[in-house]
């Protein structure tokens, strides 16, 4: 699949370090990017379940096209949500269904981080997929 | 007795493994699961190697070995912690072993009306059974708070609490605080007020050498897997009076004397309460772990780990924005210690150590009401045994400081 010119810098960016500690302070830096769910409209229906943290994601569209808002209180996974954004923005939802997100993989970020991370994220992404189905019926 | 901890360190193979791309491991997750030595990795692989089979069953050459080597498991255990093999019931873990007080001695002895005392410190597993059983039963559960400026358990209303209750289940040792209770004070008055007591050992037992029979509780649960041994295997020990007093809480093969369709009898003693086929080479695991404790002085062990604890304690206190849960200045306890950082996330700070190598625990610890207690929904936990180093703690602290620094 072809990614978004952001998230393919954000790619390249990672792939190029190999340090787990390099790669969560870049995810933590990442955070602040996320198109931000504010703490006051988190809520049990917006709550991620099977994370460690608090996790809350909000999914809409504008102009037929998705768009996800994220917000956690670890800023780790903050940052996984703001690459999240990049991936998923601005896109029809029916493409958001059929994306495979192996940009976690090209970033390094499934093999070295361990499977608590990467399964945290999976589900996340998870989440917002089936967001997305239930959007496709407003679309 | 001095421990040469770099000895003990070669005898547990997976403490030489790096992890996080290349960074030495540090374990410090050891009250969630100790690490194994080579020789109950050794004791286990032989069992299957060599002398694999049912117990209990066949006369052929394999089930005697099994057989024997399974109860002389039972043997070697009882005598670590100070009781005979009819006081010993293995179990899955502490877990199992708490349940089956549950539902093999409460359920059939105690009766609607009948208290049990419980306290705040106690982990799920010694919370849950005794809320399933008070709903079947309509068995009141009565809760002694934690003082949370102290550490300790409110022993005045520990005591005002004693009255009517029949069972008292306490933790030895807090998972989350490291704290010590006074079970001797505890296990005292109970019985002066008519109530059996079950201490949960599971964070104690790998500290101290157990004296059941000394100690005088009805019943202690433990895990193997703390002080060593395999997974999947613990024991309960109980007073020949409460094995007498307890029904089977599992049914099948090898706990039974007799069975014809229309009724069965049961063994007696442990075999009661030992349904199927037990855990043959996970017994003979756990009893090289208390084998491979049992070369060092424990107190000596004991000395070691709290030290480290209180080190690291007090370290992190001089950390801006860190908060220390427990008391680490008086010497007994644990080698647990629970903080959190003001600003750096628990689930970050565990990522970030982890990056460095350092494995340490985050979350609930399986003790919610005792998290609320403190107001707090997780915190960040180390938690040292006999082959942790000096400069493991330092490490982890120098590590800690940069994070802090760096995030906070």
């Amino acid at each position: 699949m072809t990614w978004p010119q952001a998230l393919q810098e954000a790619i390249d960016q990672f792939a190029d370090v190999f340090d787990p500690m390099e790669r969560y302070e870049m995810l933590f830096e990442w955070s602040s990017d996320v198109n931000e769910l504010p703490v006051d409209e988190w809520n049990d229906a917006n709550m991620i379940h099977g994370c460690q943290s608090q996790a809350h994601v909000m999914c809409h569209l504008e102009e037929g096209m998705f768009y996800m808002r994220g917000g956690a209180d670890a800023q780790i996974v903050q940052g996984l949500m703001a690459i999240t954004c990049l991936a998923v923005n601005g896109r029809p939802p029916e493409e958001v269904v059929e994306i495979e997100p192996t940009f976690v993989d090209e970033m390094g970020l499934k093999a070295s981080l361990p499977p608590s991370t990467s399964n945290g994220y999976l589900n996340m992404f998870k989440r917002v997929q089936d967001e997305a189905r239930l959007l496709m019926g407003d679309a | 007795m001095t421990l040469d901890i770099e000895a003990i360190r070669a005898d547990f193979p997976i403490l030489s493994r790096t992890v996080a791309e290349g960074k030495d491991l540090v374990y410090l997750d050891n009250a969630a699961t100790t690490q194994k030595p080579q020789s109950v990795i050794d004791a286990m692989t032989h069992y299957y190697e060599q002398s694999n089979a049912n117990v209990h069953r066949a006369v052929h050459t394999l089930a005697a070995e099994a057989t024997e080597q399974y109860e002389a498991s039972r043997d070697t255990l009882a005598a670590w912690f100070g009781t005979t093999r009819d006081n010993l019931i293995f179990t899955s873990g502490t877990t199992e072993a708490i349940n089956l007080v549950a539902w093999g001695w409460a359920r059939s002895n105690l009766n609607a009306g009948d208290a049990i005392l419980i306290t705040e410190m106690e982990h799920h597993a010694d919370i849950v059974p005794w809320q399933l059983l008070a709903e079947e039963k309509g068995i009141e559960i009565r809760v002694v708070p934690i003082d949370t400026e102290s550490d300790t358990l409110d022993m005045e209303i520990f005591s005002a609490s004693l009255p009517g209750a029949r069972l008292v289940c306490v933790v030895h040792t807090s998972n989350v605080l490291g704290v010590a209770n006074p079970v001797d004070e505890i296990i005292a008055q109970s019985h002066d007020a008519g109530a059996k007591v079950l201490i949960d050992a599971a964070q104690a037992a790998p500290h101290h050498r157990l004296d059941f029979t000394a100690m005088g509780a009805d019943f202690v649960a433990i895990s193997g897997h703390k002080m060593c041994g395999p997974t999947g295997i613990g024991c309960l020990l109980a007073t020949s009076e409460s094995i007498e007093e307890m029904e089977p809480f599992m049914s099948g093969g090898d706990m039974i004397e007799t069975v014809t369709m229309e009724k069965s009898t049961f063994a007696q003693g442990p075999q009661k309460f030992e349904a199927g086929t037990p855990k043959i080479a996970e017994a003979i695991g756990f009893a090289a772990a208390a084998e491979y404790l049992s070369n060092f002085d424990m107190d000596a062990v004991h000395s070691h780990i709290r030290g480290l604890a209180m080190y690291v304690a007090s370290e992190l206190k001089s950390v801006p924005g860190i908060t220390v849960y427990g008391d680490h200045s008086v010497a007994e306890g644990s080698g647990v210690v629970s903080f959190l950082h003001d600003s750096v996330h628990a689930e970050d700070l565990a990522r970030f150590m982890d990056a460095g190598g350092f494995a340490m625990r985050t979350g609930h610890h399986c003790a919610q009401p005792l998290l609320d207690a403190y107001g707090v929904t997780s915190t960040n936990r180390v938690s040292f045994y006999l082959y942790n180093t000096n400069a493991e703690a330092k490490a982890f602290i120098e590590h800690l400081r940069y994070i802090v620094e760096r995030f906070g």
